[in-house]
């Protein structure tokens, strides 16, 4: 007879499988890659020990791309949870044509990444597009939405707000249902006000959702490819080349897949700690909560 | 013998016929280009078709970049997806280098010497003397476009050097309300580097010198580079995200005196009243010189077929067809695909349609090809990186050239 541990491990099996073969031997692979020299695999590779790793450090385009993408994950996730937030306060109470203004809210979201790009940038074209119509219809300046290296990375956050924000907004929407009315009916008896209420009740009780929404956006956020693919090709000049960018130049462009693993692989350890410090406080607030 | 038993052998019959009848169809597969390459692909393909009814054909349309990619992770890993490809000339080097392509003199057929020779050179490896990988398609050649009235009127002679070019650029710029002094391609990687290089060039510079090594730190480079971004002064808004479809735009539109960088294949109906609103007042010409005389800068695209395809000699037989002066004629008229075929830029029907084509073949036959190195993918788009930062004042133009200089080094290294 098999004990219960061997069994939990069967049953675990396939997705340890499935995991092992999708996500620790490519991770493996690269790793091993970033020390070579090489064009493709491992096929005529030279061995140059950390050499891609200093080359990548002394290079200011990676810094660049580096400091681009924590700069678009902070922006991207912060407005997003922040307005996230600000949609599901204004939702979760009942008002007439609710049930229209939900999937009205949620309708970008299910739009495809290259739909999405394909309409913003008819929006940001800036003879022709309707936000520089609209400024010009306010006796405003039409502005360089994409090609101001200042702004063309404000821009990216943009679409991504527009596009994400609903899925933040579900979120938080869930959690604040979650959350048991008799709560709000002991505040109210207390005499506590709409805004103490926010404070003191909703929001702490809403942090455990808000932790996962930021963790979410800025995994997702850290990752970002198509929309700067799209719109900008990582310009004007560096202004938009973030890390996956570098790495898809490097890898498919270049084909320095020596150099393109070692940037990966600096990805995923920063990925991988952003990503270890949200869990952390996740569980932490979720027990706290409980 | 019971019912299953037959049930399931007339199954298997069946299904041994269908499996038999899929493996039996010819099937070809091409990785071309967009836009009006991928329409004339589409229009060559249909008439092969026609010819040959139980054939079957995949075409995909892909931006430069994107071919470029997907041909080329193809090659590395031999997986035979593709049949015929389409190649830009300076890829063309490392593709034959490699041994990635099929030698087409032993698939039969050769390249013949109708062909303009600089675009026959290309195609073959040891450049100029190897055995032909590939077949010229589209005769592109770098040109020139001024606007002949816009000059008449500020009495302005044709530009014969770049500082004429600015000159006149400054001229009609400041006096002339809604049309800009010169448009280019200001996008990263490919296009903007086009756009320069005829200046570099001009310029007596090199990216890479006859020895192999980056010669971009020079001080002729910096007058080219100083001279180009003194251009963006007359230049539109916008311009470091101009491509081609801009440049054509603002030419055909008139909203523009010159264009520094024309590919034939851009602009077919410039003379086309319908689409353009400045028929006949374009002149198009050599790119003008500079210290050195005009080196028109060739960008022939070239049919190859993998050394990995699964159907070569039905590839090469296509090639053929797509290639023949008839098909060539026929594209031309029809689409505006410049030839290859010094044959078809002598038909008076062509000459009749596109009254440049004289020059065009002219400045075809003396076109001066990119450096034939393994590396320039990876060097142009290190250059056009570097340039682009220039170009939007992020880096001053000397260290814009050095740091290009000493990454083109490392790539060219290895």
């Amino acid at each position: 007879m098999h004990s219960p541990r061997y069994l939990s491990l069967l049953m675990l099996a396939p997705a340890l499988c499935l995991l092992a073969l999708l996500t620790v031997y490519p991770l493996g692979r690269s790793l091993l890659l970033s020390f070579f020299a090489t064009e493709y695999g491992f096929e005529g590779a030279s061995f140059v020990g950390t050499e891609n790793y200093t080359y990548l450090f002394d290079d200011s385009f990676f810094r660049t791309a580096t400091w681009n993408t924590v700069a678009f994950t902070l922006m991207a996730t912060v407005s997003e949870v922040a307005l996230g937030l600000m949609l599901a306060l204004m939702v979760t109470r009942s008002f007439p044509g609710r049930w229209a203004v939900i999937p009205a809210l949620v309708a970008p979201y299910v739009l495809s990444t290259m739909v999405v790009t394909a309409i913003w940038s008819a929006w940001f074209h800036y003879d022709f597009g309707f936000l520089n119509n609209a400024l010009r219809a306010a006796a405003l300046p039409p502005v360089e939405w994409l090609f101001d290296p200042d702004l063309a990375m404000i821009s990216l956050v943009l679409v991504d707000l527009w596009q994400t924000a609903p899925l933040t907004f579900l979120i938080l929407l869930a959690g604040m249902q979650a959350i048991p009315l008799e709560v709000y009916e002991a505040a109210r008896i207390d005499g506590a006000s709409p805004k103490q209420i926010l404070i003191t009740i909703t929001l702490p009780l809403l942090l455990p959702h808000i932790m996962l929404a930021a963790l979410l956006r800025s995994i997702d956020s850290f990752k970002i490819f198509d929309k700067v693919y799209a719109l900008t090709g990582g310009g004007p000049g560096q202004a938009t080349e973030t890390l996956s960018m570098f790495v898809y130049r490097l890898g498919f462009r270049f084909f320095d897949v020596g150099l393109a693993s070692a940037a990966a692989v600096i990805m995923v350890i920063v990925a991988g700690l952003l990503a270890a410090l949200y869990a952390r406080n996740i569980i932490r607030s979720g027990s706290d909560v409980a | 013998m019971n019912r299953l038993t037959t049930t399931v052998m007339a199954g298997a019959m069946v299904m041994s016929s269908a499996f038999t009848g899929v493996a039996q169809a010819e099937k070809l597969v091409i990785a071309g280009r967009d836009g009006g390459y991928g329409d004339a692909l589409e229009l060559a393909v249909e008439a092969y078709l026609a010819k040959n009814p139980g054939l079957e054909v995949e075409r995909l349309e892909l931006t430069g970049g994107g071919l470029l990619e997907k041909v080329t992770i193809s090659m590395r890993e031999k997986s035979g997806a593709y049949d015929v490809i389409m190649l830009d000339d300076p890829w063309a080097v490392e593709f034959m280098s490699k041994g990635w392509l099929a030698d087409l003199d032993k698939l039969g057929g050769g390249v013949g010497e109708d062909f303009v020779k600089p675009a026959r050179d290309v195609s073959r490896y040891p450049v100029g003397s190897g055995p032909f990988y590939a077949v010229p398609f589209v005769g592109n050649v770098e040109l020139f476009a001024y606007r002949k009235d816009l000059f008449d009127k500020y009495n302005l002679g044709r530009p014969e050097s770049w500082t004429d070019v600015l000159a006149a650029a400054k001229t009609i710029s400041e006096n002339e309300g809604g049309v800009s002094g010169a448009v280019f391609r200001g996008k990263k990687a490919n296009p903007i580097v086009t756009g320069f290089l005829p200046i570099l060039w001009a310029h007596g510079a090199r990216v890479v010198g006859a020895d192999g090594e980056a010669r971009l730190d020079s001080a002729a480079a910096l007058e080219a580079l100083n001279l180009y971004l003194e251009l963006k002064n007359y230049a539109p808004k916008g311009i470091e995200t101009y491509n081609s479809t801009e440049v054509r735009d603002a030419l055909m539109q008139g909203t523009t005196a010159m264009t520094i960088e024309l590919w034939p294949s851009w602009a077919p109906s410039l003379d086309d009243p319908a689409k353009s609103k400045v028929p006949g007042k374009i002149e198009i010409m050599a790119a003008p010189g500079q210290v050195q005389g005009p080196a028109p800068m060739l960008g022939s695209w070239l049919l190859a077929v993998p050394a990995d395809a699964k159907n070569p000699e039905q590839a090469r037989d296509f090639i053929d067809f797509l290639t023949s002066a008839e098909m060539q004629k026929t594209l031309a008229l029809e689409i505006g695909i410049p030839p290859t075929r010094s044959s078809v830029y002598k038909d008076p029907e062509v000459i009749a349609k596109y009254r440049w084509y004289p020059a065009q073949v002219e400045a075809l036959q003396n076109a001066q090809p990119r450096p034939r190195i393994t590396q320039w993918s990876k060097v142009e788009a290190i250059l056009g990186d570097y340039l682009q930062l220039a170009l939007i004042g992020e880096m001053p133009a000397e260290k814009a050239l050095s740091e290009a200089n000493k990454k083109i080094a490392r790539a060219l290294s290895r």
